[in-house]
Parts: structure tokens; sequence; C-alpha cells
């Protein structure tokens, strides 16, 4: 009898094939490198110029100056009248072509209880404006809500399939656009995010996307991670 | 350091907390020595340098301004600000000189012998008039420690020839009592503020009001200075505090978009093909024998 046989195996193939196969097309925990690595490897520390051999501009045979009683550096002097600082030039739209993502941006501060205001809108994404405009040295920070319980997905739910090399595209306040590739995505459990290096205002540019992902948990209506994708500039 | 202590007002409904110090105390004296006693200074990225900025805050004379007795800054006029200069760590002697004399050679105006700056620190020396119009140096320590993520430190010292003020931002009382030498500190939401100057108690203004910017991250210091035949007029310098991160990033609260297990229908096919497989393989194993 050859039945039982053909059975076995496509029984097999179907017990078997059938959670691989889902497991496979689920998009990866991580890809690219670790988001503290995109950022810290740009940190000032490593990234220091190689100091300059020409940099003491102590001409050969000089005599050397006589030590100084003390070496005052040169004074600068201002009127100390008070001033508002200029409005920053907010950036206005982000876009990710390869995921679908072409959304508005608002400057958006601190919440009452001290997390990263976001725009109550899904399909709205916010830039946190404490910290730099994309393109200004340091981590320019753009989050979004993933989804809303009337609204639906958000406009950052495709953060979660993006993958090293996708681009990404901010269009600023004067309609210059600046473009970034993505180097790391990352789930990140929120209580392990590394908000001093994400919100990090030194060291070269860098441009950071927040959403929530991972598994949901209903009691707290909330998502245990973040998905936190870090991009660089692209020249 | 003498009287400190902090208290907390609501405006608005919003918590600001009040840090109330007195400057280490080098008032009348035109000549004398005084240390600079720093307390508790965070340490910079380099420990070997202090951060000083001086603020000319006497009416109508320029001076230079002499530091071991070397030219420091020349032709210094009321008003303005200079520094922030990155100094070794150390003891100066500072002195004030009419801004048309010749050299350090003279009496000066105004001196102070041994001004320890020690490494690590942010301090700025005002040379203003005290409260009975004398003319002094005091150094202020510039309070750099952080402040949370979307706010500023507001810090306002009186350095005026005039008795106790209050300080409004927004025409409300901020600070109140506010007497020469001292300082006091506030910590706000960061934005621009509308500020002024009243006499102690009352509603007539001294100073202002003017639109200045509380940066966040940063200690914003006002210096209310001047006299009452000169005029009255706020200065400003911004030093760099610690600049917090949000406590979070929120994000979602549909589950729409959440990792979840294999979908039941996959979960199902997978069972019945176990099933099945194990089925035929009883049944092949049994007909074999």
């Amino acid at each position: 009898m050859r039945t039982p046989a053909v059975v076995l195996v496509l029984g097999l193939a179907l017990g078997i094939g059938t959670p691989v196969t889902w497991a496979l097309t689920q998009p990866d925990e991580a890809t690219g490198t670790t988001v503290e690595q995109a950022i810290d490897a740009s940190s000032p520390s490593a990234m220091a110029p190689a100091p300059s051999p020409t940099a003491a501009p102590s001409p050969s045979g000089a005599v050397p100056p006589s030590p100084p009683a003390l070496d005052l550096p040169p004074v600068t002097t201002r009127d100390a009248a008070p001033t508002v600082a200029a409005p920053v030039a907010a950036p206005v739209r982000l876009s990710l072509p390869a995921r679908g993502v072409d959304a508005p941006l608002d400057p958006v501060g601190v919440s009452p209880d001290g997390q990263m205001e976001l725009p109550e809108d899904v399909d709205r994404v916010g830039w946190y404006r404490f910290g730099p405009v994309p393109g200004d040295d340091g981590s320019a920070v753009l989050a979004g809500h993933v989804d809303d319980r009337e609204q639906g997905l958000g406009a950052l739910a495709p953060l979660r399939s993006t993958e090293v090399g996708d681009v990404v595209v901010v269009t600023g306040a004067n309609g210059a656009e600046t473009r970034w590739q993505v180097v790391s995505r990352e789930l990140i459990t929120k209580q392990v995010l590394p908000l001093d290096t994400i919100f990090g205002r030194d060291g070269p540019p860098r441009l950071v996307l927040v959403t929530c992902g991972g598994p949901f948990i209903p009691e707290l209506r909330s998502y245990r991670d973040n998905v936190v994708v870090v991009a660089e500039p692209l020249p | 350091m003498g009287g400190k202590y902090e208290m907390t007002v609501h405006p608005n409904g919003r918590n600001v907390t009040v840090n109330k110090t007195r400057p280490i105390a080098l008032t009348a004296g035109a000549t004398g020595a005084f240390a600079l006693l720093f307390a508790a200074t965070p340490a910079l990225a380099d420990t070997h340098t202090a951060t000083l900025s001086v603020l000319h805050a006497i009416p109508e004379t320029p001076v230079d301004v002499y530091a071991n007795g070397e030219l420091l800054i020349d032709d210094f006029q009321p008003g303005t600000l200079a520094g922030p200069l990155t100094l070794p760590g150390g003891e100066y002697d500072l002195a004030l000189y009419p801004a048309d004399a010749e050299d350090a050679s003279g009496d000066p105006l105004l001196q102070a012998m041994d001004v320890a700056v020690p490494a690590g620190a942010n301090a700025t020396v005002a040379a203003h008039l005290t409260e009975a119009g004398e003319p002094a140096l005091t150094p202020y320590v510039n309070d750099t420690s952080a402040v949370p993520a979307g706010e500023g430190r507001l810090t306002v010292r009186h350095v005026a020839y005039a008795p106790a003020v209050d300080v409004r931002a927004g025409g409300e009382v901020i600070i109140d009592g506010l007497v020469n030498p001292n300082e006091e500190s506030v910590t706000v939401p960061a934005g621009d503020v509308s500020a002024d100057v009243v006499v102690a108690g009352t509603d007539t203004v001294a100073i202002g009001p003017a639109d200045l910017t509380v940066a966040e991250g940063a200690n914003t210091i006002v210096y209310a200075w001047g006299s009452a035949d000169a005029g009255y007029a706020f200065a400003t310098q911004t030093v760099q505090a610690g600049a917090s991160a949000p406590s979070g990033v929120p994000g979602g609260s549909a589950g729409l978009a959440a990792d979840e297990g294999m979908p039941a229908p996959l979960v199902g096919l997978t069972v019945a093909g176990l099933a099945a497989a194990a089925f035929a393989g009883r049944k092949y194993a049994t007909s074999r024998v």
C-alpha cells in the first residue's frame, strides 16, 4: 500500500513546513548593527581627529618663548543685553519610499509624565524640538504612534520591517531634503531603552526613528518594546 | 555657603523649584583677598582647566582688566560680558584700572588677590556696585548641573545699586526679596519669557519688561545691574547645563502592530499535518507486519 507513505510524507511536510515558513517570513528582531553601536560608533571619542602634527606652530630653530607668567587666551567680549533666540527651522516631512512611509512632521517636546510628546494624530510624526534639527550634530529623533484604538495603524507602523540600506528622506522648513541610509533596526524593551544615547546631542549627525513594537500587553494597553531605527547621512 | 534653602512655588500649576544661595561674599572692599569656594562642582571633561567669564556692571566706567599683572581685557565697557575663558585651574590676582591708564603701575580702581579658580569650575566674576553704591568684585559659581528634559534653569543675580527686588516672569513673581549681591535660581519650562524687576513687594517696575529665551538644558543667568543715576538694565549670560533625555517614548495603544505567536489557522494546519503523518506512519508500519 503506498497511500500511507504518501500521507506520511505530506503530513510531515505540512507539520514542519508550516511553522518554519511562518518563522522565516517574520521580520527579524534586529538588523544591522545595534542601535547603541550605530550611534556610539560616531561618538566624539571614536571620531576625534588625529592630532595634527602641525598643531604646535613652533617654527623649528626659533628660540622658544620665555615661559609666560600666565598663558592667557584671547578674550572676546560681547554686549550682554538680553536676547531672544531665533526660532529654529523645524523639519516638515519624513518619508521612507521603500516602506511606503510619507508623513508630516510636528515639533514636539516633553509630556507632563516626562516622556517624549507625540502627535495625537497617528498619521503625523513628532520631531523632538529640544534636540538637533536633522543634519545638525547629534541625534535628531523622529517618533510616532504605531497605532491607536480609534485611528488604527499609524504612519510609522512599517518601521518594524525596515532593512539596512533603506533610504530615508527628511524635508526641511525651506523645502531642502536631507537623505539618510538605515544602518540599524532593533526591537528594544522599553525599560532598557538607551535614552541618553538615542537623545544624545553630541557627535556627528544621526537620524533616529522610534515607534512601538514587539508583543502587545493588553493589561497595560502598551507594547513591550520600542522599534528603533538609526540612519546615517547619505553623501 | 551661608543661607541656602529650597522652596517650591506653583505658578500656573506647574512646579518650579527654587534654589536660593548667597554668593561667597566679597563685597565692599576695593582691595582684598577672596577665594572662590566651589561646592560640588560637577566634573567637566577636562579636569585641568576652569571656565571663567567676567561681567562689567559698573555704570559709566570703562576699565582695563589685568590678571596676574597682565592685560586680560582691554577697554572693557559696562554692560558687556567677557569670555568664557578657559584657564588652567589655579589662583589669579585680578585688578581693574581706568581704561585710559597706561599700564598696571598705578592704583587700581578695584582689585582682588589670589582668586582661586579650581580646575573643573565654571564661574563668573562680576564687577558691579553694591547696595550702598560701592564698586565690588563678586565671584559666582555657575550651576551646570542637569535640568529635566524640556526645562531650563533661570538664575537671577542682583548686582545693582538698589535695595531688594522681586523678579517677575509674565507678570508673576518667580523670585522675591532678592538683595545685592545674592542670586536665586528657578527651573522653568524652556522658552521665551517676558521678565521684569520690581521694587520688592510693589508693582514699581525698575527694569524691563524684556523678552529673553530660557534655553533648554542650559542655565540662563540674568544680572540686574546699574544705578538710579545711570539707569538700570538686564545683562544675560547662558551657560550649558546638563541636558536630560525624556524618560521614554510612548507609541501605541491598540496592539494592531504587535508581534504575536503563529496565527491559529497555521497552528491548525501544523497539528493536522503532524496528526496525519502519525496516523499514516502507524498504518504504514502495521501494513508491513
